[in-house]
């Protein structure tokens, strides 16, 4: 017991003055987290800012931005071991710890947004399946392919952490940590596959069945595909955009240079992709499926959320798509690392719209848009959870082989 | 087997706005109980007596400008096919806590409902509502509570069925007096039997001897359906339309002589 | 047998520990567990079951049959059949309200504390008793008072005869249609009776501001009337400021200046006379000078409606065979003055509509109960008594009363100086309230008595729904106690209980062509109108009132459920909401959901929201009325304004009321 503390007690004196800073402020946002957690759980949800016409807010945002970063994981994962991308090889623990976290706090999330967290396990003892093969409801879908791909997550996620050098010493762990690591591959494609049908569904095909809501209704195969695109577009983006942040903060390479640029080209490349089909979206958006309603597209882009939130998308899209696609520019660390921030926003702005516009455009005609202030409660959830994400990136990459390449260069030196 | 489809006609010129069908409704169904329930957004009631005016329309004058109340309640829709029914809200739960009956009404079955809101998603009437706080009957009012509707917990979607309870109370009624054929089981939900002007009308939509017999109504000039303006538009065009996609095709009928209203009521067909 | 080793006891616990876990779980125990869970972590009420049984009654409120279903003993609705009113179904939440007067109250605190605590009915009685006893032993009888409720038929009867055999003429009715009316046709018909229109059989309504479908009258007859008005093809004309739900279902709504109603009356009659040749019958108005200044060109100057319409409506009006001029504006709560109701009663003279089918007749309290006994105390009290004029006039101006009954009425909230008389009662010796649940005036009396509400109480066709609650007794039932208690008052009471007087009170209905126009009264209002509509212009906007369904004059914002019912352009988030033009937003500088306070000559209210609306003219200010309750349940206390707190207070000197129809306010 003593030496924990002994060894706490160093370590803390070790940090530099921001460090300890970023520290007790971050783990006062977890602070805030857990107690706004407690009033949440135990009187409800009227203490957020959702309503009957606004009935998801900020945390379904999280839910759908977390799951499309760390869709990354995925991506990353898929190139890896299935098309043998060597190169990516440095950056895949800290991309497996991303998207765990990621899905991690996606179900926290949930859990707090929905009404009756008690009842949670409905979702799979009750499941909406329908008549067929395919699950009737999305969101049975989500519930589902989420957990088994969060599952496949954690089975990734073990090898890591069983490399450090102590347990590295025991032989079953460092067996079980060989073997597991052996039969990634097929993780990998697992996760693939699950994670293919989740990234559809949470982000594109739980909205566009909603047929009776204008702003959302859109044919399935569209937006379920463009919401995948978006999630290796905008998770590649961020594979990159949290280790490189890192080594900025740990003044130290943490992956090799290579391995950054084969990313970054290849989200370039999807990001082309994803601009294409969102330009593709918002056409038949504006000329087919909304004036179905007899609305008109620009009308459902009024209030807060509309142009506010597309406009700035596409022009976001741009900057990954310039720098990315371009060599000089890709190869070089300033300008990397600002399209890789462009391109984590401009995907963060589109689950914006796509939940905050559509829940805004007015049901009736005699009604203006509504509007949506997120309380403290909501914020402090939102923030406590990505404030948790960081610290325990942080202990990863500090005390555990989160990145060889780093082990490696120091062991040189 | 039900060969009945429940639908509802409300002739808006009869409506004076006195708001005894939402009180009615109130009460037969233990709606929620607050000392403060002004955060109207979150307010929970299965109708909703809306007020509407026409001070939108452009050049409207003081003088000009009329009031008008909608009662609205759960539309019970059905998709295109009504003999294969596809509500909005039914297929988007996950936990099956909503389902459609053979007699076209939507239900919610509150204590499996995990509130995620998916249903008020898709729900184009916000029909549906959630209770944000947990339902409260301070005192006394718990002897006036309806024993035949279950009380909903915090954290649950409820809405509208028609009342369907009071179907099945008067189904067992007329099973106990001898009856068998299901299909002549009549009932009157609580607005409707409330309503001091019959402004309500309720009955079997494929009934031609109902009040609400649906091939009349569809023919009726003064008849529109909430948000729907689908029904407007030529023959060709809406079949072209239903193939693409499902509409609503709600079981609620409203009637007005007053054009404006027709044309706010049936939707957006002006933006 | 072989002895256990240490590693196989292990084994075999490990083994049962696992299985039972695998079996528990198989088993769906847990999940059974979880839902207990949900089930206790939300404590959900469950109602208990019972038979169903239906018994019959009759709502007071609008004399409509009613049945109520009951579950075991619980009442749980009430069933109208397309009849009734909004108030039948707020019946069951008047019955079962956790705020009802359980027992008699006797404050504790300092008067208008608010602090009360029960006393046995005995005690009650006994100390009310001792105090008549005393104040007619000291010649004070004409010193005893009383409010009575609008609504309020049989209790309200027996007040008055209470007061008359104590020796007091002090009774005086809470402003309604019935009563202002009441006055006028004193005036002008010498009846005892209110004005009662025979809408049933009318062809053409002229109705000046009395919103008809919005709380006038009794809501279940203007339903049925508007089916046969539909039906029939009847022709409602509104004239109104606001573009009332009512002036929306009118076959023509005619926008008027705020407060100019009697002179579109006149005017019209002006037109009657002149064009139409119906001056026989109202020679008078013919004769009399002062009707040229209301030809129709000043009319609309004045109205602000259009002299062709103006002559539109006039030969429409003597052109029907049934036509009928309704005045009284207003909802549930009215504001006309005596002048005024006599201005739109010469239409219905003029066009020979007084007592005939589908014209005006005359509604007489048909009182069976014999005439009072009279002691000698209640002689000298009732010479003593210098009845004032009317609600508003005894507040302001009449004598302070040594002991005051208030029966289920609430002047403190309805009337415009609520306020004065709230610092008058905490000087009257005894205030006794009758009434069901405390309201703003109950909060100064020494007694609150608990009276039955409408689903207990026995009527003339027979009995109650629902056993009486708590120990609440009727409120007939109350002054019969009080009564019998005192010697010399009880002579005047023989009868056992409320049930044998229930069918001694009714009304009648009784046609009266007579009408002789007072020219005096219709000057002098014509002149208070005309000082009231002149403002300063430092107060550049007219506020008008309006009802919000259900809601009325605020007496059933305490039930929950009505304010459930509340919409969102009424009162939303904790704040009232007042309308305006959106020139006259512009011209103010306020505009949607901007907060603003008025103000006028009496006073400011708190802040309120703006909703804009070309439903209201430009220069008027609608605000609603009902809210601002000091006391009156947890559910409608402290919330929104009550305007009546700045409205005008300028006493009609006929009905002795406050005419607060129209008051002249700014922004601030």
């Amino acid at each position: 017991m003593n030496t924990i503390i002994e060894f706490v007690k160093t370590e803390w004196n070790s940090f530099s003055k921001k460090t300890k800073i970023a520290l007790l402020v971050l783990t006062a946002l977890v602070g805030l987290f857990g107690i706004f957690a407690i009033q949440i759980l135990f009187w409800g949800l009227g203490y957020t800012d959702m309503n009957n016409t606004f009935a998801m807010g900020l945390w379904i945002i999280g839910d759908l931005g977390f799951v499309a970063l760390g869709g990354g994981a995925f991506f990353t994962g898929f190139l890896l071991y299935i098309f043998r991308v060597d190169k990516l090889e440095p950056l895949i623990n800290s991309t497996v710890l991303i998207g765990f976290m990621c899905y991690l706090f996606t179900f926290i999330l949930l859990v707090f947004d929905i009404g009756q967290p008690l009842r949670a396990w409905f979702g799979y003892t009750y499941p909406n399946w329908g008549p067929g093969l395919m699950p009737q409801s999305m969101l049975t879908e989500v519930i589902w392919c989420l957990t088994f791909y969060f599952i496949v997550l954690c089975v990734e996620l073990i090898p890591v952490p069983l490399k450090h050098k102590i347990l590295d010493k025991i032989p079953v762990l460092h067996y079980t940590g060989h073997y597991l690591h052996r039969l990634m591959w097929i993780m990998a494609a697992v996760g693939t596959f699950l994670s293919f049908f989740h990234q559809g569904s949470l982000g594109g095909g739980m909205w566009d069945v909603l047929y009776a809501k204008p702003g959302w209704w859109r044919a399935h195969h569209q937006f379920f595909f463009m919401a995948i695109v978006a999630a290796t577009a905008g998770g590649t983006c961020f594979m990159i955009m949290v280790p490189k942040i890192a080594e900025r903060i740990m003044k130290k390479e943490v992956a090799p240079k290579e391995s950054f640029y084969t990313l970054a080209r290849i989200s370039g490349v999807m990001f082309t992709f994803y601009f294409i089909f969102r330009l593709y979206d918002v056409y038949t958006m504006a000329a087919t499926y909304v004036p179905m309603a007899d609305r008109s597209f620009a009308d459902t882009l009024g209030g807060y959320y509309g142009w506010t939130t597309l406009i700035p998308e596409l022009l976001l899209c741009l900057v990954p798509i310039t720098i990315l696609n371009v060599k000089k520019l890709r190869e070089n660390e300033k300008t990397l690392f600002f399209a890789v921030i462009c391109g984590v926003t401009a995907i963060v702005f589109s689950k914006i719209g796509v939940v905050l516009n559509g829940f805004s455009v007015p049901n009736f005609p005699w009604r203006g848009f509504a509007g949506y202030f997120p309380t403290v409660q909501e914020w402090s959830i939102m923030i406590g959870s990505v404030a948790t994400m960081i610290l325990i990136y942080w202990g990863f990459a500090a005390y555990l082989p989160l990145f060889p390449h780093m082990k490696e260069q120091e062991s040189e030196e | 087997m039900m060969n009945v489809r429940w639908g509802m006609s409300i002739d808006l010129d009869k409506c004076t706005g006195c708001g005894a069908c939402q009180i009615s409704c109130m009460q037969e169904n233990n709606m929620p109980i607050f000392d403060e329930d002004s955060d109207i957004p979150k307010r929970v009631t299965f109708l909703d007596l809306m007020k509407v005016t026409n001070d939108f329309e452009g050049g409207k004058k003081y003088g000009e400008v009329q009031t008008a109340f909608i009662p609205k309640m759960c539309m019970q829709c059905s998709g295109n096919d009504p003999k294969n029914p596809h509500p909005p809200c039914v297929t988007v739960c996950p936990v099956v806590a909503t389902d459609v009956g053979d007699d076209g009404i939507v239900s919610q079955i509150w204590s499996r409902c995990i509130g995620c809101r998916y249903c008020q998603a898709a729900c184009p009437y916000e029909a549906r509502v959630f209770n944000w706080w947990k339902p409260r009957y301070e005192g006394d009012f718990k002897q006036g509570l309806n024993s035949d509707v279950s009380v909903a917990s915090r954290g649950t979607v409820v809405k509208c069925t028609f009342c369907s309870h009071i179907w099945k109370r008067e189904r067992d009624r007329a099973i106990a007096g001898g009856e068998t054929d299901i299909n002549k089981v009549t009932y009157t939900p609580a607005c409707v039997s409330a309503c001091p002007t019959g402004a309500i009308v309720f009955g079997d939509l494929n009934n031609p001897n109902s009040p609400v017999y649906e091939t009349r109504l569809k023919n009726d000039p003064r008849a529109v359906r909430m948000v729907h303006s689908i029904d407007q538009q030529p023959e060709n065009e809406r079949a072209r339309r239903m193939r693409i996609k499902d509409y609503p095709n709600p079981k609620v009928y409203y009637l007005s002589s007053q054009k404006w209203l027709r044309d706010i009521i049936s939707g957006f067909q002006n933006s | 047998m072989n002895k256990l080793e240490r590693k196989d006891f292990l084994k075999l616990a490990g083994g049962a520990v696992a299985g039972g876990l695998v079996g528990t779980t198989l088993s769906g125990a847990p999940f059974n567990a979880l839902q207990w869970l949900v089930e206790w972590t939300q404590d959900q009420y469950r109602p208990t079951g019972g038979s169903e049984t239906f018994r019959q009654g009759v709502c007071s409120a609008c004399g409509t049959d009613i049945s109520v279903r009951l579950i075991g003993d619980r009442a749980v609705k009430v069933e109208t059949a397309n009849a009734g009113c909004p108030v039948c179904q707020t019946l069951i939440q008047i019955l079962y309200h956790p705020e009802r007067v359980r027992k008699p109250l006797k404050r504790v605190g300092g008067k208008g504390s608010g602090r009360f605590a029960p006393v046995e009915w005995s005690e009650a009685i006994k100390d009310i008793s001792d105090k008549i006893k005393e104040l007619r032993a000291q010649n004070k009888a004409h010193t005893v008072a009383a409010f009575n409720g609008a609504h309020n038929m049989l209790a309200g009867a027996l007040v008055e005869r209470l007061l008359a055999a104590i020796g007091s003429g002090h009774v005086y009715n809470e402003p309604c249609f019935c009563s202002l009316s009441a006055k006028a046709a004193k005036l002008t018909q010498n009846s005892e009776g209110a004005l009662d229109y025979d809408f049933e059989n009318s062809d053409y309504v002229l109705s000046f501001g009395a919103r008809l479908f919005e709380g006038w009258g009794n809501q279940a007859r203007m339903h049925r009337v508007l089916n046969r008005w539909k039906a029939d093809g009847v022709k409602l004309v509104q004239i109104d400021t606001l573009g009332t739900r009512t002036a929306s279902m009118a076959t023509k709504w005619v926008p008027v200046k705020p407060g100019t109603e009697a002179y579109l009356a006149l005017g019209i009659a002006y037109k009657l006379i002149m064009s139409y040749g119906k001056g026989g019958n109202l020679p008078e108005l013919g004769r009399w000078p002062g009707i040229n200044d209301f030809n129709p060109e000043k009319v609309a100057e004045l109205t602000g409606v259009p002299a062709v319409t103006i002559d539109e409506i006039a030969r429409e009006f003597a052109g029907a065979r049934r036509a009928v001029a309704v005045a009284g504006r207003g909802g549930e709560m009215v504001s006309s003055s005596v002048g005024e109701i006599i201005a739109v009663q010469c239409l219905n003279k003029l066009t020979g509509r007084m007592g005939v089918p589908g014209g005006v007749f005359v509604k007489i309290k048909n009182d069976r109960l014999g005439a009072v006994r009279q002691d000698a105390a209640a002689q000298a009290g009732m010479a003593a008594t210098r009845k004032a004029k009317g609600l508003d006039d005894f507040i302001k101006n009449g004598e302070k009363p040594e002991l005051l009954f208030v029966n289920d009425a609430n002047p403190v909230h309805t009337s415009v100086f609520g306020k004065d008389l709230a610092g008058k009662m905490k000087d009257i010796p005894m205030v006794v309230a009758i009434m069901t649940m405390k309201n703003d005036t109950a909060r100064y009396a020494d007694y609150i008595l608990p009276s039955l509400t409408i689903l207990e109480s026995k009527t003339a066709r027979g009995d109650a729904a629902v056993a009486p609650r708590y120990s609440a007794k009727h409120g007939a039932d109350i002054i019969l106690e009080i009564a019998k208690s005192v010697e010399g008052v009880a002579a005047s009471f023989p009868w056992s209980g409320y049930a044998d007087m229930a069918a001694l009170v009714g009304v009648e209905r009784r046609p009266q062509g007579n009408f002789n126009l007072n020219i005096e009264v219709l000057r002098t209002y014509l002149d208070m109108l005309k000082k009231n509509l002149e403002g300063a212009a430092e107060m550049p906007l007219a506020l008008i009132p309006y009802e919000i369904p259900l809601v009325g004059n605020g007496a059933s914002l305490s039930l929950p459920y009505v304010l459930k019912g509340v919409g969102r352009e009424d009162f939303a988030f904790e704040r009232l909401i007042v309308k305006m033009n959106p020139e006259t937003a512009n011209a103010m500088g306020a505009c949607e959901n901007s907060s603003v306070k008025l103000k006028s000559s009496r006073g400011k209210t708190a802040s309120l929201k703006v909703h804009l609306t070309k439903t209201v003219a430009p220069g008027v200010v609608a605000v609603p009325m009902g809210f601002g309750h000091c006391e009156s349940t947890r559910y409608a206390e402290e919330k929104g304004v009550n305007p009546l707190e700045i409205m005008t207070a300028n006493i009609d000197p006929e009905s002795g009321t406050a005419d607060w129809w129209f008051t002249r306010v700014k922004l601030s």
